[in-house]
Parts: structure tokens; sequence; C-alpha cells
């Protein structure tokens, strides 16, 4: 099948997903979680004025109607306004993706390329000494709480050493960048315990293949194996573990940001979260979603790439 | 792999050369704050909370504020030129505004030259305060209180467009300079809603050639300037460099006598405000002792290394010339009963469960010991407080509670269902929540604390489905009634009584009270309502919260307050004292 109709295919999946994922959200929102307006109006609301909020917010129309706008801005990506704010969504969204992205891009590439040189090395001495204090640590750094990372590393290396700035955020090249390098650094902490582990029990499946076997007793060496032949095959899970991700650094890191001040999406999402602001959390929701399919089709099409036995149907 | 090390090594470059933070100290005098919360945004009458109206009012001004260095709380004019003149029957307030006041240079006015301030700027204000198509956060305020206003809103409310320009008989402009306010019903409280933001000058012209961007691009009169607005954790004010000629306080109570070594200084006195929104604690306050923010709020969890009981602050902060200020905050903390609920209408059980409870042990657990335990409903520092006063039902009396128990025929909890307690989702709730169960506990009350997202928690107390409920008030202005408002009956929620008590004689008080001017007769009502609320029990009532905060030695001029907005223009920063001191953290 040619590649682009089936990612027209794929893509055209979006439209019943968007429709689950509107009801869903409408059915949590307007059914479960309830009438906003006494949080919106704060401690002085009175029933009449909640009464012209609803209105206003076009919340006392019929649930159809409302289900059907929910709809519309999915599809159209128009948002409109934060409940709370007041402020467009589209401007939240993107004032807020960059400073998240310069958190998480650094951060996951970096994770991404020291867990898989490492996971090859570890599958290299795999058995010995190393293989198993490097399993140790992965376990250990697991084992502690993100906040414990956060708290500590912010007092030790930024307050104590002074190496890093203990908050804050400047907008532009290279301004941002004295504010994310420790915030960076503890994302590769939290996160090359798992990958490391992942990336290793993957490496160490596709040692023990046939085809390893028989490039040994062609009398290949070690390195040639790991990184010509073993590497190559375990291209598949990589991708997908890889890929599937980066949909949600978008969505930046919540207690990263938060505690570094760092004016990121996950700070904006949570704020909705706190403030019932059904709008952002619409937009948030609709475009992870999204995000999640368009990146799921990407690494259906980098199969085919790194796997030419792979055919797309 | 070569191309992966040197992009790592050109990472760590990247890395080495902007690291390692720096202690210079500009000669420019900025104020650096923190504030806990992020900002809504800039348009006054959304500014309902403590941070968007402090935020508000560095930029826009009212007719009036409090005098900085006065206390007790002094109202003294602002933008007006006097205090008004008021009419005999008290229901017309006749203020002259200050000539030569102009707006920020924007480029919503010709020329792009800020304007001067007129009356019609107030009338246009309020009546936006009052527009049913905003849906202002601050309507509460003058809701029913001005002639003609509520008519005017109801009018345009199912109108696609509202008419400014249509009179409204309590609010005109009588002149360029002369603004009246004519009342519905006595409100002795009104000028206290004139020094509050959600009233505050804004321009017509620079609202219309913004719209609905407004709330981004603040046009005010005031000390500081703020170009644009964004949704960002660091916001920057600029010195206005057309302000008007306004002085630092000449005059001060005795404690803020110190303070008058600025007094005559020109306003500002800083030329830079720098607000960082810092949501956690621990970035607040390692910021703060590495002089990176001017003053802090203490942190609880960081409060034991800060402060002695009873001793003041720590040598150590003393060495690094940090100061302490210690306010009682016009708030209190409560559990309240639902009175709907007949289990509750047993006046007897309210007071056993208050005096079983422990305001003492939860103020040592939860405010470090520094609040005080409350006895009724107004803090002190207000008329209608009584000093002195003790509740007789406020524990931690065991034997009074198991006694007021039998008597309201619930002999050790016997014949009591499960009594629900409602509070919000977090940790410090969840641990007040399970000391009320411990405390109750004792005299065989049975407790099950429930966790609410605030949301669900408002839509529980509004919909009448809680028990009882943990929650506080903080004043919106310095009056007892502010307070007392809480329990009247008439504002039964979703209006501010969220508890729904109804008590006739406490309702015919208050009834009298809303109606007189500060007096010593109003104060005495005051006071009898404070005693009706402490012995009726609608309440258990919790503490009233001291506010702790730590200031650096190059900071001058430091009050903590609760109507502090406006403040950041009487603050100065004594640059060479600031290089000195910086050195030492």
């Amino acid at each position: 099948m040619n590649i682009w109709v089936y990612v027209l295919r794929r893509l055209l999946y979006v439209v019943p997903i968007l429709l689950g994922v509107c009801l869903i959200i409408f059915v949590l929102f307007n059914v479960v979680a309830g009438d906003p307006t006494h949080l919106l109006l704060g401690k002085h609301a009175t029933a009449k004025q909640m009464a012209e909020l609803r209105h206003e917010l076009g919340l006392d129309r019929p649930w159809f109607f409302q289900y059907l706008d929910l709809v519309k801005s999915a599809f159209t990506f128009d948002f409109g306004r934060s409940w709370s704010t007041k402020q467009t969504i589209s401007s939240m969204i993107s004032e807020g993706a960059i400073p998240s992205l310069t958190l998480t891009i650094p951060g996951f590439v970096l994770t991404t390329v020291f867990s898989v040189s490492l996971s090859l090395l570890v599958a290299f001495y795999r058995g010995s000494f190393f293989d198993r204090f490097s399993v140790f640590i992965c376990v250990g750094l697991m084992s502690i709480s993100s906040l414990a990372y956060i708290l500590f590393g912010q007092w030790f290396f930024a307050y104590y050493l002074g190496w890093f700035e203990i908050s804050g955020y400047d907008s532009g090249f290279p301004n941002w960048v004295p504010y994310v390098q420790l915030p960076v650094l503890i994302w590769i902490i939290l996160s090359i315990g798992p990958d490391l582990r992942f990336f290793r029990t993957i490496m160490l499946d596709e040692v023990y293949q046939d085809y390893v076997r028989t490039a040994r007793s062609k009398g290949l060496g070690e390195k040639v194996i790991l990184f010509k032949h073993v590497l190559k095959n375990a291209m598949i899970p990589i991708i997908t573990y890889v890929v599937i991700q980066i949909p949600f650094l978008i969505l930046g890191a919540l207690l990263i940001e938060s505690f570094f001040g760092i004016p990121g999406l996950g700070g904006i999402t949570l704020n909705a979260i706190n403030s019932s602001d059904f709008p952002v959390i619409r937009a948030m929701t609709v475009l992870s979603a999204v995000a999640y399919i368009i990146f799921s089709v990407i690494t259906d099409v980098l199969y085919t790439i790194v796997d030419p036995r792979v055919r797309l149907k | 792999m070569k191309k992966m090390i040197t992009i790592l090594l050109s990472f760590g470059l990247v890395l080495g050369l902007t690291s390692c933070t720096k202690k210079e100290v500009s000669n420019e005098k900025v104020l650096n704050l923190a504030v806990s919360a992020k900002i809504k945004g800039m348009d006054p009458i959304y500014a309902n909370d403590l941070y968007s109206s402090n935020e508000v009012a560095r930029v826009y001004e009212g007719l009036l504020e409090y005098h900085y260095l006065k206390r007790p709380y002094t109202l003294v004019p602002n933008l007006a030129e006097a205090l008004p003149t008021v009419s005999d029957d008290g229901m017309t307030y006749t203020f002259k505004i200050k000539q030569g006041v102009k707006f920020h240079d924007d480029k919503a006015f010709p020329n792009a030259k800020g304007r001067e301030l007129t009356a019609e700027d107030f009338v246009y204000s309020i009546k936006r305060l009052a527009d049913p198509k905003l849906q202002a956060l601050g309507w509460w305020l003058l809701d029913g209180k001005i002639k003609g206003l509520n008519e005017w809103r109801d009018k345009y409310g199912d109108q696609p467009k509202v008419d400014y320009t249509e009179e409204v008989e309590g609010l005109k402009a009588i002149d360029r300079y002369t603004l009246q306010f004519t009342l519905a019903k006595p409100f002795p409280q009104f000028l206290y809603a004139l020094a509050m933001p959600f009233t505050f000058a804004v321009a017509k012209e620079v609202v219309e050639h913004y719209g609905s961007e407004f709330i981004n691009h603040p046009v005010g009169t005031g000390p500081f300037v703020l170009p644009e607005f964004k949704q960002t954790n660091k916001i920057v004010y600029t010195k206005n460099p057309t302000f008007r000629k306004k002085t630092f306080p000449t005059e001060a109570s005795e404690e803020f006598k110190s303070m008058l070594t600025d007094a005559g200084k020109q306003l500002p006195l800083v030329d830079k405000v720098i607000v960082n929104i810092l949501v956690e604690s621990q970035p607040r306050w390692l910021n703060f002792q590495k002089g990176k923010i001017d003053y802090i709020g203490i942190p609880k969890d960081n409060f034991d290394s800060a402060v002695i009981p009873g001793k003041g602050i720590t040598d150590d902060l003393k060495a690094k010339g940090i100061n302490l200020t210690v306010t009682p905050s016009l708030d209190v903390t409560y559990t309240a009963f639902n009175h709907d609920n007949k289990l509750f209408a047993n006046e007897k059980l309210r007071q056993a469960m208050s005096a079983a409870f422990d305001p003492y042990t939860a103020n040592k657990l939860f405010y470090n010991d520094t609040a005080l335990p409350a006895q009724s409903v107004v803090p002190p520092g207000i008329a209608g407080h009584i000093d002195g006063y003790k509740n007789p039902f406020i524990g931690p009396n065991l034997e009074l509670a198991k006694k007021l128990l039998a008597e309201a025929g619930f002999a050790d909890g016997k014949g009591l269902p499960e009594i629900t307690y409602d509070c919000p989702s977090s940790t410090i709730s969840r641990q007040i929540g399970e000391f009320f169960k411990q405390q109750m506990a004792k005299i065989g009350v049975n407790i099950k604390v429930v966790q609410n997202p605030w949301p669900e928690l408002q839509k529980k107390i509004k919909n009448r489905t809680v028990m009882l409920y943990g929650i506080a008030w903080g004043a919106d202005y310095p009056d007892a009634e502010n307070f007392l408002q809480l329990l009247y009956g008439p504002n039964k929620s979703p209006g501010a009584n969220g508890s729904g008590y109804n008590n006739e004689e406490f309702n015919k008080l208050y009834k009298t009270a809303a109606v007189l001017q500060d007096s010593p007769e109003r104060t005495a009502l005051y006071e009898k309502m404070n005693r009706i609320a402490a012995e009726k029990v609608p309440w258990i009532f919790g503490v009233h919260r001291q506010s702790y905060v730590l200031f650096h030695s190059w900071v001058k001029n430091y009050i903590n307050a609760d109507f502090n907005a406006g403040q950041a223009q009487y603050l100065n920063v004594d640059i060479t004292a600031k290089q000195e001191a910086i050195k030492k953290l």
C-alpha cells in the first residue's frame, strides 16, 4: 500500500477518536464536575450572578448544543478564551509551549542518547559486575520520589553550591539556558532509570538471537555486532517507546516546571484543573489526543524505514 | 559516535558558559518581589484575588487609598482631591478629583500621549463593573448600592450591546472634575469600595482600542507602567515617567514614625518592580536567602529554621541583616455546621463539639504557634472585636463537652450518626481534618474526613450537601460587617453565609448596624453580634492567623498589611546597603 494512503487513512481515524474524546470530556465536566460558576465568581457569588454567568458561558443551553460546540472547537482548534484568566487559549498554548519544550526536548534527547548508549555498553558487559551495578543504580534511582530529586537538587546544586539558578525563566535564546540546566539534569536523572532498564532488556533480547550467534561464528567483533546488527534490530521497540513520548513533551513537566518557575504548559494545565477552567482543559486534552494519533502514525512510518520487512496495511 | 560526543561537549560548553550565578547589584533601584500564585490578568474588574489586585494596583488607581503609615486603617484621598462631601442623609457622596492627572502614554490615545483623567472616567469604570456582558468579579461590591445601577445592568442583560451613554441616576459626572454618587440604600462601607481595585479608573479609549485584549494592556494613572501583560512567571514594571506629584506621607502612627526619613519624597521611590511568580515555597525561600527576593512570608516548612518562639529570628538570619515583622491578619478560620441539617439545630451539640476542639494544639500543629485562637468571628484590630473576651465554649474542655453532649441527648456520642467533615484536597487540609476527627473522638463523636477538589467543595456547600466543612475568611475591607455578614440569615449560600445560619436576633441587629456610620452605637451592635456568634456556636472557631514576614536590610519602609495594594510605590531600596549585605548571603 502506498505510504501516503496509509497515512491519510490513519489520520482519518482522528475523527471518531476526537468525537469520543469530546464525549468523555463533556460527560466528565458537565455531569460529574458540575457547575463551575461559583468558583469563577468567587466567595461573593450570588444565585442571580451565577445564573447570569451560566447564561454568558452558554451553560444553560441544551446539552446537545454544548456538545456540538465542543466538537466544533476540537475540529477547528478554536478553543476560545480561558474562563479563569480571560486569555485566548491559543496564545496561552503558544506562550507556554516554548518554555516547556526548552526543558523537555534537551531532557528527552539527552536521556535517550545516554540510555541507549549505556544499554549497549551494559549488553556488551552483560552478566558482569558493571551490568549488575547499573541495574542496581537504575532501581535505586527509580525508587526515590521525583520530589526528593527536585528539592535536594535545588537546595544543593543551586542554593548551596551556587552552580545553577534556583528558579526563574527568561525568554529568548540563550537567556533561558541558565534556568533550564538544573531542571534538565533532574529530568535526565528521573528518566534514565526506567529508560536504561527498558533498553537493556531489548538489547539483551537481541543479543541472544540466532543472527548474533551467526555473526559471532563468522568472526565479527563484538562492537561491530552490537552497533551494526543488534542496535539496528532493536530499533523497532526503541522507536515505539521514544516517538510515542514526544507528544507528551509539549505538555511539559508538571512538578519540575512548578518548582523551577518555568512558565510552561504543565503549570497552565494544573491551574486549569484547579480552577475548573473547562475550555483550557478541553484544549489540552484534545491537543494531546491529536498529537498522540499523529505520532503513532509517524511511529508506523518509521518502522518501514528502519526495517524494510515491515509493510503498512 | 564522534558526532554524538561533539553534541554532548557543545551542550556541556553551553552549560559551563552560562552557569555560575552572579552576585552583582545594579545601580538601579529595583524591587524584587515573589508571589505564590498565577496572576489572572490586569483588568481591575476581574481582580478578585489578593495577587491580581496587588498587580492591578501598581498600574491603576482609585479615588481613595489607605494611609500607608497609619493604623487603624484610615482612608485618604488618592485620585480624589479630598474626602467627599456627604449629604445629611448619608446618601449622596460628591468628590472633586485631582486635576492634571495623566493616563500612561499608550497608542490608544491620540499621538500615543496619555490624556488627562476626568470624572467621566470613573463613571465609565464603574459602569464597566456593572456591565452584564463582562460579568465582573467585583460586582458584588456595588450590587444594589448605587441608585439606578442595577436597573441599568438588568436592562442590558438580554440585549446584544450595552449603552454606556445612558445616564444612571446615582452615578454622575457633574463637570469635568466633579463626580457624584447617590446610593440606593444606606451603605456605610461605601468609601472602602472606592479604595478597592474593582473601582479603579480605566480609560474608555484604551478599553475600546484593545477590546478583549484589554486585560493584557494595562493603562492607568498609577506609579508604574507595564506595556504588556503576559502569562509568564515574571512581570517587570518600570517607573511611570509622567506620574503626578505624589509624595511620601509626612505623618505616621507611632510605630511607623521611623519610616518618615523618606517623608516628602516624590513617589515611587524605586525605578523598577520585578514580580516573580513562584508557586512552590522552596524556591521562594532559597531565592530570598540569596537576596534575589526582597521580602517573603515565612513558608510553614521553613518556620522553625527562621524563628525561635518568643525570641524572634535566628542568629544566622540576624547576621545576614534580615528583619522580621509580625502582623495579625484580619481573618478567621472555622469549621462550619450546615444549619439546614436538623442535627445541628441542637445548640447543645454544637457547643459540645466546640468545647471538645482544642484550638491551642491546632495552632501549634498547623500555624507554628503563631496564630491567635479565635473567640468569635471578628478578628482583633477592628471595631467589634471584644478585647479580653473568652468564649465559654472554646475548648479544650472535655468535661464540659461531655456534659453538653449528654444534655444534647447524645451521652458519649450514643445515637449520633457518623458526621462528615468536608475539606479541600491539600495535605494541610487533610491533616487539619484528621486532627478534628481525633478531637471529636474524645467525646465519642464519630467524624469521617472527606477531601474534595476546591470546585467540588464549593458545589457541596452551595447545594447544602455537607454536614461540617473547614474553611477560612479574609477581610475585604477593615469593617466587622465584612465578617458578621457571614452569619446573616438572608446571605445564605450561594451568598456569603455558607453555613446557612439564621438567628432572628442576630439578623435584626445586623440590619440595624448595616445602615449606621462608624460610631460607638454601631460598635456596640457589632460587639453584641460577636457575642451571639460566640455563644450560639454557629461555627467551631479556629484561629486568627498572624503573618510573619522577613525582609532584607536594604528594603526600606516595609509594612505588612492586609490592604497593601499600591504598596510598591512607598518601598525604597538602599543600593549601598544591598551591595554590602549581598556579599554575606
